[in-house]
């Protein structure tokens, strides 16, 4: 399947080889000492060196060729497509996988499925997959974003293969350029096929417009406009269609239907009128229904909805949202603002909006000592989702007022922390400094084992809990990652204060895979352990510690020691059962249950997963509660720092308080503190007022209560009424005069117009006025207007309006003019509108050559039985791409090569290596095998040494019988047998190591006097002279 | 052979430093004698000594007595793959059944050919931890989740009228989580539950509750998540006693005999046992969950040796649940979070 190649990023560097033969010529003179062998060897290991680095600088890579083929099948899910041929599209790719796919070339198949997002139904693997009779994944059905799917497959691929992707879809695209997409596609070598998904004709009735004039009065009567329309195939263009309109009111929490009649459908477009008049100032949305009689002459229903907004100004009006769990508490509170004159709705914490137009009718929003999550079960927990957080905030930026009333579930300790909230107020809800408030320490223990998506759900609350945890505040986590192990910090306690490791943690967090824990004790006694570690540390000592477990019950139970240190820590434990092992009342539930029993936690059972960021919000809310200031009694009254607008007209003799929550004020020059409390020394803890503005909004924050328990003394005040009612109409929208001006919007494919008409008192036409508007999506997303002037009296603003769903609208229409307010419903999406397979985009896509490659090949058929045979004819693993290249850098193997044999290089010039002790140690080795006594060396080196020395005193002979009568004078003689006494030495030497050497026997005549014996007389020469000179 | 140090670091290369190191490396191989002269060269050698030896046993099991002979499986959901395997059992054929986290119970040969494969009736609850061969050569499935004992046949049909269990409760007869179960040479069978009760429970051929024995605790006799059963020649119940980290042993009656373990990775010592199998040799093959290696006994307690580390590579082990011994005497562990099983001799 591989090809190996080499090449070179830079091949002038061979050139470097030349110098290869120099380098041996001057190895031959410089190592000519070290003879033959060693320097041959020498001068090639140098050359092999000097090779292998001239490689390496000339960027040796290795190349591979793989004939690999991966294949991506990007399934349309959108509803645009009948279900039938949505699951035939599951048989046609396990179809296809199974007939072409290459298993020897290790060709990989995968799947993605969408809608209006991507999801990897199956990813790319090498063998042949089979999906599930259903598609798994979740999808948002309702638009078409080939585009976005596109993308998400060429990231599935690897660089070791040629990449297909296979399109199977009618190519309707509602969001997104899938074009363009192709483009960029084809041009990175990714190759396209499609399979075009042929759309039966159908019927089809639809809303095509519900219509309210933009000048709607209060008790003046006006017209609805609604627009049917009918499509036919055709056959049954000469009957009627027969059905029911509905229309609809909404406004203040009251729906009544306006009109329910029964309509005839001829073929084309058909409007009908209602006359309708509006008694009462609100925010009313009137919803049109189109219900056919027989479902079987309508495709589909999805589009016989359609949705329209009116606004009537009238008397301010503010939505006060209670805690549930405490719906009483500010009864007194809005009993008095009443008495002010407000208009109040009082709504439940658990029953409150969900959506953007539900909040437009309110001028502001009192959200009263609401924690983000309450309850005292699984069942009975609620929370504020995200998505509500960032619809309160997003009226704000509208231009509503937001007053939080603090109270011990509020602010930081109400686990509001890190949310979308603290952005739209005066004050952050986490307090940095320790010193100004005590800590609190949780350890999550994680268990989820086989519940559905556990590790999903795993994370996601570990993140809620991160996110809600306060700087100072410390957190564990300890899971089963082979053995029982803390996620962070595990050579020490395992727990880490959040705020400086928060990123840290989520980081961590996001990367955990949990395995299966076999025992709740051993994690516990961890847990036990490292709360024990903070409270000996008198700076990290938490004032509450906590642990919440989650797990599907199954470990064994902890031992009752492991409970009794808990204890005696006075550490709470709660247990969170998940579902994946059965009924509730399941013996191995109780183990969890007992053990929040015994420690004084909370056990909770859920059937979903979607419970869970519920609980861990209201469980977080434990570790928080350090953040509430109890003042004693009598308790301090706050100190007014600022003479605001709304402390207008009010004693400024204030009631004393015994509590609030701390926050850190906002380092903003917008921001305004008001009131401070003097019990907390760090002033910007120590806010009890302030206020400032948010996008059009305004918002403040009241951090002590309005009463119940830390503001008591304030009920009593003579100026209660009139400071939170003049609180509160700071808050609230602008309430110019709006009386001249209206808006209307109308929708134009994917953008929506905003018109504003302006007269001034004499109905004339109002020019040049500077407007500003903003519009909130449906996914929230802010849509800034730019308002321009294209008439007299005529304003219009722009903004893109692609996803089906409600839009609010603010436009300022000057300066202390009140805001208006509009909304704007695309009823359905696209999606529905589709009646045909969009060939064209399909077959320019794959018309698309990929980079070295051919054009893609569009598949025909009806996705039937009939045709799956010849659609499946066609390959998508055929070869016709590029191979795979897969190169790799090798320098620095050579590099690290090269290193070596310059080891090498040294050690054969340096280290001169004896052979000598072979035969002996074989030697040895034979007579220990043979068991033989060994002879014994010295005697054999001294028959050695006297063979040498006979052989020596012959040659002296005979050289004294040769030279006798040549060399006259003793002295010749002498020398001569000197110089052969000398050789004889040396040759008779033992070689190093071996032992002394034998005695000198030969006589040398005359003996000379020794250096040691000249060096004695010397000295006695000089301690002679040293005598004499003493003595004299 | 003989290397004269100081003579060679008269070139004074710069790399001398080096060859001390070398040559006292050196002094591990027979025949050289090396003389050092500095103790520079000293700590050089030691270091380049514990590097040699750091390195050339990274690749090793730490402590291994054991020789790996195959490693198959791959990571799936498809027929022959495998998806967090947690039980295993073995036949006459050598013939080895898997259940994994998707509730399938797949066949395969030594070498993890696939033969054939079958789901169990539900996994909603909770997937079987358990699997055992009968004396009659049929699969029994520990449905933990569902409290109950399935029977099977080796071709994956099951015989419903044979299911012993099914009522959750802490009555005899009842079952909390069912972690496996063996049948002595009577055809009793010993099933082992553990969450609420951690006990044995004995039954009948003919499905009649007879005894039980153990309590949740740490003394002789109770059980913490008694995770796996086998039954010797003599009818003696071995316990795997997970979270007690010891090998527990029963007569019949469910008498304690003895046991042996306790919590540590040494040799010797264990650290949640999950799994047990016996030898004609009085060995006894416990396989690590916490410790990710086997361990091999004498019947007494006493350590002959251990195989596996924790890690992904071949011969290294995460979290293994099951082993079994086949005919010829290999281990086949159940390499758990690897999705695979290793083959290996002891």
């Amino acid at each position: 399947m591989f090809k190996y190649s080499i090449v070179f990023d830079n091949t002038a560097w061979l050139w470097l080889f030349a110098l290869l033969p120099i380098i041996g010529w001057l190895g031959r003179r410089s190592l000519s000492g070290l003879g033959k062998w060693r320097r041959g060897l020498a001068i090639g290991f140098r050359s092999l060196v000097m090779a292998l680095f001239i490689l390496a600088l000339a960027g040796m890579q290795t190349r591979k060729t793989i004939d690999r083929m991966t294949v991506i099948y990007i399934l349309d899910q959108s509803l645009s497509i009948p279900e039938p041929q949505r699951l035939a599209m599951i048989d046609y790719v396990n179809g296809s996988v199974a007939e072409h796919r290459k298993d020897e070339s290790q060709d990989r198949a995968g799947v993605i499925v969408f809608g209006r997002d991507a999801v990897v139904e199956f990813p790319p693997v090498d063998f042949d997959l089979q999906l599930a009779p259903h598609i798994e994944s979740l999808l948002d059905p309702e638009f078409t974003d080939l585009a976005s799917a596109m993308r998400r497959a060429s990231a599935l691929f690897t660089g070791d293969t040629a990449k297909r992707i296979v399109i199977v879809s009618d190519g309707n695209e509602n969001l997104g350029d899938a074009l363009r997409q192709a483009r960029a596609m084809t041009a990175l070598g990714i190759s396209i096929d499609g399979v075009a998904v042929p759309l039966v004709a159908r019927d089809e009735i639809s809303i095509d417009k519900l219509a309210i004039p933009p000048d709607v009065r209060k008790d003046q009567p006006f017209e609805l406009r609604v627009v049917l329309n009918r499509e036919t195939t055709g056959k049954t263009a000469r009957r009627n269609v027969r059905g029911k309109l509905q229309i609809t009111r909404r406004a203040a929490g009251h729906e009544e239907i306006l009109v329910e009649q029964p309509v005839e459908l001829p073929p084309g477009k058909k409007p009908f009128t209602v006359r309708e008049v509006i008694n009462q100032a609100d925010f009313y949305t009137y919803e049109a229904r189109f219900v056919p009689d027989y479902p079987a002459d309508d495709g589909t229903l999805r589009n016989n909805t359609e949705t329209a907004f009116t606004y009537v100004r009238g008397r301010g009006q503010v939505l006060f949202i209670v805690d549930h769990a405490e719906p009483g508490e500010f009864d007194f509170l809005i009993q008095r603002l009443k008495t002010e004159g407000i208009q109040v709705t009082v709504q439940l914490s658990n029953q409150t909006f969900s959506s953007l137009p539900e909040l437009q009718r309110f001028d502001a929003v009192i959200l009263a000592n609401v924690p983000r999550a309450s309850g005292n079960s699984a069942e009975s927990v609620a929370s504020f989702s995200d998505e509500q957080i960032e619809i309160l905030v997003n009226n704000t930026r509208l231009g509503c007022g937001l007053f939080v009333i603090g109270g011990p579930n509020s602010f930081g300790a109400g686990g509001w922390s890190g949310t979308k909230l603290e952005e739209a107020l005066p004050v952050e809800f986490q307090i940095k400094n320790a010193k100004v408030a005590p800590v609190g320490a949780l350890a999550l223990m994680m268990h989820a084992g086989e519940m559905p998506q556990a590790n999903y759900w795993q994370k996601r609350i570990s993140l809620e809990a991160i996110k809600a945890l306060g700087y100072t505040d410390w957190c564990g986590m300890v899971q089963w990652s082979g053995r029982e192990d803390w996620l962070w910090n595990a050579r020490r306690s395992g727990m880490l204060p959040v705020g400086p490791n928060r990123k840290m943690m989520m980081a961590r967090v996001d990367r955990m895979n949990i395995g299966d824990m076999p025992n709740f004790d051993a994690p516990m006694q961890m847990a036990a352990n490292a709360f024990q570690m903070l409270d000996k540390d008198p700076d990290a000592k938490p004032a509450v510690k906590h642990m919440v477990i989650i797990s599907d019950g199954d470990p064994n139970a902890p031992s009752a020691g492991t409970i009794r240190d808990l204890n005696r820590l006075k550490v709470t434990v709660t247990t969170v059962c998940v579902p994946s092992h059965g009924s509730a009342d399941a013996g191995y539930q109780q183990v969890m249950k007992r053990i929040a029993d015994q420690t004084g936690g909370k056990f909770y059972n859920v059937q979903s997963g979607r419970a869970l960021p519920r609980i861990y919000q209201t469980e977080v809310r434990r570790v928080s509660r350090p953040l509430i200031k109890n003042i004693s009694e009598p308790g301090l009254p706050p100190t007014l720092i600022n003479l605001h607008e709304m402390m207008k007209g009010i004693d400024t003799d204030l009631p004393p308080i015994t509590g609030f929550v701390m926050t850190t004020i906002k380092e903003s020059p917008l921001v305004e503190v008001i009131m401070r409390s003097p019990a907390v020394k760090e002033e910007r803890n120590a806010t009890i007022l302030a206020g400032w503005t948010y996008g059009l909004g305004k918002s403040v924050a009241w951090t002590t209560d309005a009463g119940a328990r830390w503001a008591r003394d304030w009920t009593n005040w003579e100026g209660y009424d009139r400071f939170f009612s003049q609180i509160v109409r700071w808050t609230m929208r602008p309430m110019g005069d709006t009386e001249k001006y209206t808006i209307a919007t109308d929708v134009q494919g994917k953008k929506t117009r905003v018109i504003i008409t302006a007269l001034d008192e004499g109905d004339e036409y109002l020019n040049y006025q500077t407007m500003a508007g903003t519009a909130i999506g449906p996914d929230m997303k802010k849509h800034e207007l730019r308002v321009e002037q294209v008439a007299p009296g005529r304003y219009v603003g722009e903004f893109d309006s692609e996803a089906a769903g409600s839009y609010s609208i603010a436009v300022t229409p000057g300066a202390g003019k009140g805001m208006l307010l509009t909304g704007v419903h695309i009823g359905y999406s696209s999606e529905y509108r589709d009646r045909e397979t969009n060939r064209p985009l399909l077959e320019a896509i794959v018309e698309l050559p990929a980079e070295g490659g051919k054009p893609g090949q569009l598949v025909e058929g009806a996705l039937d039985r009939r045709d799956m045979k010849k659609m499946l004819a066609v390959d998508p693993f055929r070869r016709d791409l590029p191979k795979a290249k897969s190169i790799e850098d090798i320098w620095h193997w050579l590099v690290m090569c090269g290193s070596c044999l310059f080891l090498a290089d040294v050690f054969i010039r340096r280290v001169q290596v004896s052979l000598d002790w072979i035969p002996p140690f074989f030697a040895r080795a034979r007579d220990w095998m043979m068991r033989r006594q060994a002879p014994v060396r010295q005697e054999e080196i001294i028959s050695r040494l006297k063979r040498r020395k006979a052989e020596v005193d012959t040659t002296i002979d005979d050289r004294r019988a040769a030279s006798r009568f040549d060399i006259p004078s003793g002295e010749a003689e002498s020398g001569i047998q000197t110089s052969i006494l000398e050789q004889a030495t040396r040759s008779t030497a033992p070689p190093a190591g071996l032992g002394r050497p034998p005695e000198q026997t030969l006589n040398t005549e005359p003996e000379e006097e020794s250096y040691t014996e000249r060096l004695l007389k010397a000295k006695k020469d000089v301690w002679k002279d040293r005598g004499k000179g003493s003595k004299s | 052979m003989r290397i004269e140090l100081e003579r060679i670091f008269s070139g004074a290369m710069g790399v001398d430093w080096l060859w001390q190191g070398c040559g006292l490396v050196a002094l591990g191989i027979p025949g050289h004698e090396v003389t050092m002269y500095t103790p520079r060269a000293l700590w050089i050698g030691l270091l380049l000594l514990g590097f040699y030896t750091a390195t050339s046993g990274c690749n090793r099991p730490a402590s291994s007595s054991g020789r790996l002979e195959a490693v198959w499986g791959r990571r799936g959901i498809s027929p022959g793959r495998l998806q967090k395997p947690r039980a295993m059992a073995i036949d006459a054929k050598d013939h080895i059944y898997i259940v994994d986290i998707t509730s399938r119970i797949q066949v395969f040969d030594m070498d993890g050919n696939y033969l054939r494969g079958w789901k169990t009736p539900a996994c909603e609850n909770g997937r079987p931890t358990g699997l055992t061969m009968s004396q009659s050569g049929q699969l029994l499935v520990a449905d933990s989740h569902y409290f109950r004992i399935l029977f099977y046949t080796t071709e994956g049909i099951l015989l419903d009228e044979k299911t012993i269990g099914g009522t959750m409760g802490q009555g005899p007869g009842e079952f909390s989580l069912v972690a496996d179960v063996v049948q002595d040479s009577k055809g009793n069978y010993y099933i082992a539950e553990y969450g609420e009760n951690d006990r044995i429970q004995k039954i009948s051929s003919d499905r009649k509750y007879l005894l039980q024995w153990g309590s949740h605790g740490n003394e002789p006799g109770q059980f913490q998540r008694p995770q796996n059963l086998a039954i010797d020649e003599q009818d003696r119940i071995w316990v795997a006693d997970a979270c007690n980290h010891r090998i527990q042993v029963f007569d019949t009656d469910g008498e304690f005999l003895f046991l042996w373990g306790q919590r540590g990775a040494a040799p010797g010592q264990l650290y949640y046992p999950y799994d047990l199998v016996l030898d004609d040799q009085n060995h006894v093959y416990v396989c690590e969950y916490g410790n990710h290696r086997i361990q091999k006994f004498t019947r007494d307690g006493k350590s002959l040796g251990c195989w596996g580390s924790s890690g992904r590579a071949e011969g290294e082990l995460f979290n293994p649940w099951a082993l079994v011994l086949d005919s010829r005497g290999s281990i086949h562990v159940l390499d758990t979070n690897n999705h695979r099983v290793q083959r290996v001799k002891m």
